[in-house]
């Protein structure tokens, strides 16, 4: 039964993805005051995508039609450890939290060699700007869940939030503040949102992610966005369920879920329109100023695990 | 009752200024106010040396000590008055530059340093400290000019840093009092802490950080090094009346604000501590002012370092204790704030006739200003520590305090550096003196006042250096008696 | 117990870390505007830790403090800086010596050695761990902007914070000094921050700019 739930999870968060694409870009043109395209829309873009003819350019390799396989499994393995309706996850705890943060590094890696394999100039271009933030971007992103594992006194993902769940929700403590502010400066850099990256931009001098696919078509180009909506979805169930994570179901009883469920759709409502709100509200920093920002992020998180010395358990 | 009158007069006073129009008629009015200012002082210090402590209230409270210090504002603030009535003739530019305002700020800053010195609350002491460098500010950067007004700015900044530093240290002080069973509403009482002065010494480290702060806090307003930064900028760039009194009597205040700390901080955790601090501070300020005294190239900026160096000996007289340091420090900080008035007033008349304040480019004025050159020559002896003038015998006073106390490092510092600041004031002033005058001046005009506070000020030094006035000995002691 | 008094609890107990993301904030700000939004926030939740203290200890006084604090630093100061940002037409930049990185590192250090310091001499004052260690970050946090900031508003902010720092120390060692040394205390600091912001006017008059770092005429 647990299995089944897990499995459920993951299924959830693969595809509910596009859905919560669709529903950021709808609620950033509402935003600015345009009507946007429809929620559903990414599903729709998916399949025309999977139906297409797929064009490789002559002079790659097979690094180049690998890579977005490589891209989507390593995601859907991330996706595959962190919990959703209940404190456990289909790999929960098989890995660590070190795992997971090197599944998607995987993923980046792979599809930066296919950028280069591609032999376009702005695929060069991408690849080497998103070396650049992914490596700054790695040391917040772990220090931050160093911090919380130092915490918990565990590392794997589902058992740190488990010691989560068993806390009371009203202590507030300076180390999962500080956590949370850099983890969420991470996500957007490592999911290619403003202010690091403009996933709605057509220039291709300022892109990062876009400009690594600039190159994908048909099939391969749907895993690879099929991959980056993941990988936002993921990034926001660990956060949902790292600092917010109350409500989970704690048995695999029927209510149990159903209301773990409604309620992860509330929490991620509430992150969508955050994100949404900071994407129109920001301006794309330029490149040189990025790793200020990663900067602040990994000294906000270095001392958040400097603050766990201090913490009283 | 007799109190308030010190501290109402000026307030009044430069509100009333402020109404006259005419610069004459406001100078004329500053003059009387003066006049009355200083009667009620002297009447104030006359009572507490004949019928003791005055306490007027929870705030306010003259004892000894206040009425010395006192005494010596009284004296000073006439000679500047009367000094700047004449000096105003030859005003600047700038947007407040008429008398006036002048003389407001004036009565107003002499306004904030009567209360420190009449304050029996360390909180009110703060307050009123604070208050004298915001009013004294504006008098910095009076004359409006990138020079004035970065020397104001800078003024201000450090030393409102600094003393936000000695609130630190009167806050520990506080908790050390109340944390030792004192009543909160009596806890800053000055009195009230001299009392109950062992007993906090059961929390020593709290009492010793308090007195940390409070010497790097007031330190700051004194002028010790390394806090002395906006020291030379302010007294170099502010009008000459208002130098000399940032000198004379603004130092004066902040060195009478430590010395009622060292009394409490002496009484509770013992006077090794403190007095360490003080002569740590004491040496330094001697030895670095010293040594920048020989590379001075603007008149006033050599005399405010050479402020910031007696500090460093009053601060060592009062870091030795004992009968002879304790006198030699009090005498000194009215010693030299009268010479140091002096060197001013003869910096300021060599300014107007000259135009200029580069000691490189003043040359022969023993031809052209005898009686400025006479001012120049009797303070720079009296500034020194040369005999028959005053500063000799407090300097004397506490050197021989520290040959008592067997402190021979410090008295070797001490008589080096009098050695090398004789050198310097020799080698700046003897360049000035001699020499062929570059022209004849065109405004060599005399004013009398300007002359006559110069006069004053001289006779004083020289009066004192011979044989101290029997009432002003007993009011001294009186005051080292309120320290011990 | 009520609402009130558990929120009172929550506040005491928690409002530290609040500030300490205050001021890592105030590190990486690039313009005088969020700073100054920055210190505003601050005193909100200082004046909020000062009315929830006068809640729990029940000492009526420290009300009226409280009320002060809000009125003058989180309305009256901020409001000023806007109007003076406004007339001086300076470019808004806050002019950093160092960068945001550096900032916020320096900043990082500054909390850790403030808690390093508490739990070294924090024994003689017994008081929580986490506020004390606050108010020191403040008072060094302050120190810090005033010497890395070249802009002269930028000096002024860093005064404030310092002072906030001050008043958070006294407050939580001593719920306060007497009602009318706090009193004395805010009038002196407002008078300062007057004196100061026409000593701006007039530099910016005389200077033309307000970089306190081109303010090196007199020296030696």
């Amino acid at each position: 039964m647990k299995i089944t739930l897990d499995i459920l999870q993951v299924l959830m968060l693969i595809l509910g993805a596009p859905l919560v694409h669709g529903i950021i870009a709808r609620l950033k043109a509402r935003l600015q005051r345009r009507r946007g395209a429809s929620i559903w829309r990414p599903y729709a873009e998916l399949f025309k995508l999977l139906r297409k003819e797929e064009l490789v350019p002559p002079t790659s390799s097979a690094v180049f039609r690998l890579a977005p396989i490589v891209l989507f499994g390593a995601t859907v393995c991330a996706a595959a450890f962190v919990p959703v309706v209940h404190a456990s996850a289909l790999l929960g705890s098989r890995g660590d939290f070190f795992l997971f943060v090197y599944m998607l590094v995987l993923g980046r890696f792979f599809l930066s060699l296919g950028a280069l394999d591609g032999g376009s100039a702005f695929g060069g271009m991408g690849a080497s700007r998103e070396a650049l933030v992914s490596s700054l971007a790695e040391a917040p992103f772990l220090l931050g869940l160093v911090a919380i594992a130092v915490l918990a006194t565990r590392a794997d993902i589902a058992g740190m939030v488990a010691w989560t769940l068993e806390q009371n929700i009203f202590n507030i403590s300076a180390v999962h503040i500080l956590a949370l502010t850099s983890l969420a400066m991470v996500i957007l850099a490592e999911t290619g949102r403003m202010p690091v990256d403009n996933p709605t931009t057509h220039l291709e001098l300022t892109m990062i992610h876009e400009g690594m696919v600039l190159e994908y078509s048909g099939r391969s180009l749907a895993l690879v966005e099929w991959a980056s909506a993941i990988k936002l979805h993921t990034m926001f169930a660990l956060l949902i369920a790292l600092f917010f994570p109350w409500g989970m179901a704690f048995s695999v009883s029927g209510w149990g879920v159903v209301v773990a469920l409604l309620l992860y759709c509330a929490k991620t409502a509430v992150l969508m329109i955050l994100l949404s709100v900071i994407e129109s509200a920001v301006a794309k920093l330029r490149m040189y100023l990025v790793p200020d920002f990663l900067g602040v992020a990994s000294a906000l998180s270095a001392l958040a695990v400097i603050f766990t010395m201090w913490v009283k358990r | 009752m007799l109190l308030l009158l010190p501290l109402a007069i000026p307030v009044l006073g430069a509100g009333l200024i402020l109404l006259f129009h005419n610069p004459r008629a406001a100078t004329r009015l500053a003059l009387l106010l003066g006049g009355v200012e200083i009667a009620v002082l002297g009447t104030v210090v006359w009572q507490v040396h004949t019928h003791g402590e005055l306490q007027q209230g929870r705030y306010l409270r003259a004892d000894g000590l206040s009425a010395f210090f006192l005494m010596g504002i009284a004296i000073v603030s006439g000679l500047v008055l009367v000094y700047a009535s004449g000096y105003l003739r030859h005003t600047g530019e700038g947007r407040f530059s008429s008398p006036r305002w002048f003389y407001a700020l004036v009565f107003l800053f002499l306004f904030t340093m009567i209360s420190v010195c009449l304050s029996a609350n360390l909180g009110f002491l703060w307050i009123m400290m604070e208050g004298t460098t915001l009013a004294s500010a504006l008098l910095v950067g009076f004359y409006n000019t990138e020079g004035a007004v970065e020397a104001g700015w800078k003024y201000l900044i450090v030393c409102t840093v600094g003393i936000a530093f000695a609130l630190f240290g009167t806050i520990v002080l506080y908790l050390a009092a109340v944390k030792a069973g004192m009543n909160p509403a009596s806890a800053l009482d000055w009195v009230s802490l001299m009392n109950a002065a062992p007993r906090i010494a059961l929390d020593p480290h709290l009492v010793k950080l308090a007195f940390v702060f409070v010497i790097v806090g007031y330190g700051t307003k004194i002028g010790f090094v390394p806090m002395h930064s906006w020291l030379p900028d302010a007294h170099a760039e502010a009008p000459t009346p208002i130098s000399a009194l940032l000198s004379a009597v603004l130092l004066n205040c902040a060195m009478y604000a430590l010395m009622r700390y060292d009394a409490i901080v002496s009484r509770s955790v013992g006077p090794a501590f403190p007095h360490v601090l003080l002569l740590i501070f004491g040496v330094m300020s001697m030895v670095v002012a010293g040594l920048l005294i020989l590379v001075q190239r603007n008149l006033k900026r050599l005399m405010a370092y050479s402020s910031i160096e007696h500090m460093g000996i009053i601060a060592i007289g009062l870091g030795l204790g004992g009968p002879l340091g304790l006198f030699g420090a009090l005498l000194h900080t009215f010693n030299h704030s009268v010479a140091k008035s002096l060197l001013f007033f003869s910096a300021g008349n060599i300014r107007h006739n000259t135009g200029t304040l580069r000691m490189d480019e003043i040359q022969g004025i023993s031809r052209t200003l005898p009686q400025t050159t006479a001012a120049l020559i009797v303070g720079g002896l009296a500034i020194v520590g040369l005999p028959p003038f005053s500063l000799f015998i407090s300097e004397f006073a506490i050197l021989s305090e520290a040959f008592a106390q067997a402190r021979y490092l410090v008295v070797i510092l001490f008589l080096a550096m009098l050695s090398v600041v004789f050198g310097g004031f020799a080698f700046h002033f003897f360049r000035m003196l001699c020499g062929e005058p570059d022209r004849r001046p065109e405004n060599s005009k005399l004013i009398p006042s300007e002359y006559i506070a110069m006069g004053m000020a001289a006779l004083c030094v020289l009066f004192f250096g011979v044989r101290i006035p029997h009432v002003f000995g007993r009011l001294l002691q009186e005051a080292i008696a309120v320290l011990q | 117990m009520g609402l009130v008094g558990i929120a009172t609890e929550k506040i005491l107990s928690s409002f530290s870390v609040f500030l300490f993301l205050t001021i890592l904030l105030l590190a990486v700000a690039r313009r005088i505007s969020s700073s100054v939004l920055l210190f505003g926030l601050q005193s909100a939740i200082i004046a909020a830790e000062v009315l929830a203290t006068a809640f729990q200890e029940k000492l009526p006084e420290i009300y009226i403090v409280g009320a002060l604090v809000f009125v003058i630093k989180v309305v009256a100061i901020p409001r000023a800086f806007f109007l003076l940002t406004k007339r001086l037409k300076t470019v808004r930049d806050v002019k950093a010596s160092t960068t945001p990185t550096q900032s916020v590192f320096i900043v990082a250090a500054i909390i850790y050695l403030s808690y390093a310091a508490v739990h070294s001499y924090g024994g003689a004052v017994h008081v929580p761990d986490d506020p004390l260690a606050a108010a020191i970050s403040l008072i060094l946090t302050g120190a810090f902007l005033m010497v890395s900031r070249k802009k002269a508003l930028m000096q002024m902010l860093g005064l404030l914070v310092l002072e906030n720092g001050i008043f958070l120390a006294a407050l939580i060692t001593t719920f306060g000094m007497p009602l009318v040394i706090e009193i004395g205390i805010f009038f002196d600091i407002l008078m300062g921050l007057l004196l100061m912001g026409i000593f701006t006017f007039r530099i910016s008059d005389t200077f033309e700019h307000l970089d306190v770092s081109k303010l090196r005429r007199l020296r030696g």
